[in-house]
């Protein structure tokens, strides 16, 4: 079931639009790995996976499964089966017959292809449910059988086009378990459109970040995280922390003084902004030695069990450049931690989470951060209703 | 204790029930008497004969014809308003507006103004009187089916389609296992009214046949044109009611056969209902 899927040069220019689409995206996904698209809605997620599912042809470049152009290749023969948002389960078929769908236009015989179904019903833990019509199934029993029926047509490639987005969060939750056990059955070839870091890190190995049609950053999610090439995704990856200041002789000065980069980190010198994540500034003491800043709490937001604290930085004289009075840090604090608004903390920087990107032209918080999941509270409506 | 609102629905409809029904008790009457003065309340004397008259008049021979001239209407009709209705639907059209009026334009002209003109050219162009008929009968059909299905197509999620390609279905796959269930409510519908079109048209048949292509339409009106027919006028359009009502039915079953799988439980639980109602897992 594992290949290893390629694309070159993609480019889309929709008729009677200003922007292409997608310009000249390079990305592989190798065998058996999980790739997650990653972008804002309009960055070109979708048309990826339908360029690359054959469902639309790209005016430039190529689609390679295991190194063999597939663009001459109708959808039907890709092998690459997709699972969208809506579960866009057929109506006029029970659930079983729906999972038996690739089979039977295969033309297996209809007791083989439902046995067949059967088992992949099982997978996804709903064997008991063959019989039921899709509208008498829930939004994530709905996308379960969806998922079910796409992982029967055996795919060379698992397409997922934010596929639970419209459920809410236990649900995903369970979901992203699901997918967690497929891979450890089945071991496909998984392609994950998500506008969610949070999922994109929790599903993937690793993270292709589109924006406006282009491929920003394509690497591991742990590097996505502590490593972003750019603001940009930086900011997509939920990242809060951009200090503007200088670097010379691999360290980076700013209001937050002189700090010391990693040995692989190695941006030329001039202006550059130090970026860290919020999980990687630790509040200490406000009189510890060895914090790399001090400031003072001014205000405090609950996230479940942790907090996220924003701190005002004391001003280190020196640098008057980078000094900005908007200039907050965030730093998570885990559960019991006291620190509230007003108080004096120091605070320590994980020296293997930071990284210096250029500066941004546009002021931080106007770009890609990931809207608040209004899509959640988006109910599932059943496909029949439409048809009927 | 019932509530005001479901007791007018109730009201309402059995007066439409009375209404469509009322005009039919005279034509089961007439049909079944033998002598009725008009004076008495019921006939006075019954018989069956008024059938065997109808069918003495050709009615045998006019129904064969007013069922192939429908069908015939419906098989053309249907899927040539499905595809004019496709391309409404896609958006492929230029000008849609327009053509839906175009389209449309049979229903608001007045029919026997367009037959007679289109009667001259029919001539001319020494079309057999049946063949004629047909294609005047289709464009008259074909504003029904191409609103029928429009409003179907209005409904229908192309991404269906998107997704059964990406399962493995070839195109034609696709057209058999997916876009015809899901569009055969308004397939059926459409049908439907394209054979009604056929069979129950009068002045296009007249016209256009020279009154030598003789169908129930045809013939009924003959016969009603004429005095102390009426049992025979009754029988005959008794007999005209069978084959849309039929037609009607088969149409709803196929309906409700294609909408729903054939194998469904009864009960409405969900799974997670059923889960609570299972002992010790409360």
């Amino acid at each position: 079931m594992s290949t290893h899927l390629t694309l070159q040069g993609l480019t889309r220019h929709y008729p009677g639009t200003d922007a292409a689409a997608l310009s000249g995206l390079d990305l592989t996904v190798p065998a058996g790995s999980c790739l997650a698209l990653l972008g804002p809605s309009g960055s070109g997620k979708t048309t990826v996976l339908r360029l690359a599912s054959g469902l639309d042809r790209p005016d430039a470049g190529d689609v390679l499964l295991d190194g063999r152009s597939v663009l001459g290749v109708a959808p039907e023969h890709r092998g690459m089966a997709m699972v969208f948002q809506r579960p866009l389960l057929f109506p006029h078929r029970n659930v079983l017959d729906n999972v038996a769908f690739a089979a039977r236009v295969r033309r297996t015989p209809r007791r083989q292809a439902r046995a067949e179904a059967k088992e992949y019903l099982d997978l996804v833990h709903l064997s008991d449910l063959g019989h039921r019509h899709p509208s008498d199934l829930s939004g994530g029993q709905q996308q379960r059988v969806a998922v079910a029926r796409a992982l029967a047509a055996r795919p060379h490639v698992l397409m997922l086009d934010e596929p639970f987005s419209a459920l809410d969060t236990p649900l995903r939750e369970e979901m992203h378990e699901l997918v967690r056990q497929i891979r450890e059955a089945l071991d496909p070839t998984i392609v994950l459109v998500t506008h969610d870091q949070a999922e994109a890190a929790a599903l993937a190995e690793e993270v292709a970040v589109l924006s406006e049609g282009r491929l920003v950053q394509q690497d591991a999610v742990d590097r996505i995280y502590t490593r972003p090439r750019s603001l940009l995704v930086a900011r997509l990856m939920g990242g809060r922390n951009e200090v503007p200041g200088e670097v010379h002789g691999h360290h980076h000065h700013s209001i937050l003084g002189s700090i010391a980069l990693p040995v692989d980190v190695r941006p030329s010198d001039g202006p550059g902004v130090l970026v860290f994540r919020q999980e990687a500034a630790h509040v200490t003491d406000v009189d510890d030695s060895d914090a790399d800043a001090r400031g003072t709490v001014t205000a405090v937001r609950v996230i479940g069990a942790r907090r996220l604290l924003t701190i005002r930085p004391d001003r280190i004289d020196g640098d008057a450049r980078a000094l900005t009075d908007d200039l907050h840090i965030h730093a998570e604090t885990p559960p019991g931690h006291r620190a509230g608004s007003g108080a004096r903390v120091g605070l320590r920087l994980s020296p293997h989470a930071l990284t210096v990107v250029p500066a941004a032209a546009s002021p931080p918080g106007q770009v890609g951060r990931t809207p608040p999941a209004t899509s959640a509270a988006r109910t599932v409506q059943a496909p029949t209703e439409s048809v009927r | 204790m019932r509530r005001p609102a479901q007791l007018l629905r109730g009201a309402l409809a059995g007066f439409l029930v009375v209404w469509f029904l009322t005009p039919l008790i005279p034509l089961v009457l007439w049909a079944g008497a033998e002598g009725w003065s008009g004076v008495a309340r019921l006939p006075e004397r019954w018989s069956l004969d008024a059938f065997l008259t109808a069918l003495g008049e050709g009615s045998g021979i006019a129904l064969l014809r007013s069922l192939a001239l429908g069908t015939a209407v419906a098989i053309l009709a249907t899927p040539t308003g499905a595809l004019a209705a496709r391309a409404l639907a896609r958006g492929t059209v230029r000008r849609p507006r327009l053509v839906a009026a175009v389209l449309l334009a049979p229903v608001a002209l007045p029919v026997f103004a367009v037959v007679m003109g289109l009667n001259v050219v029919l001539l001319r162009l020494h079309l057999p009187a049946p063949i004629g008929i047909l294609l005047v009968l289709v464009v008259a059909a074909l504003p029904y089916t191409t609103y029928v299905m429009r409003v179907a197509y209005g409904a229908y999620d192309v991404a269906y389609e998107d997704e059964a390609r990406t399962l493995g279905a070839s195109p034609w796959a696709v057209a058999w296992w997916v876009r015809l269930p899901l569009l055969a409510p308004g397939v059926a519908s459409a049908t439907f009214l394209a054979f009604l079109v056929g069979w129950s048209d009068y002045i296009v048949t007249l016209v256009v046949g020279g009154g030598r292509f003789v169908t129930v339409p045809v013939l009924v009106a003959s016969a009603a044109s004429g005095t102390g027919n009426e049992p025979t006028v009754a029988a005959l359009s008794i007999g005209a009611l069978v084959p849309p009502t039929l037609a009607l039915t088969a149409a709803a079953l196929l309906r409700r056969r294609l909408t729903r799988p054939a194998v469904r439980l009864r009960e409405p639980a969900r799974a997670d209902r059923a889960l609570a109602s299972t002992p010790g897992a409360a």
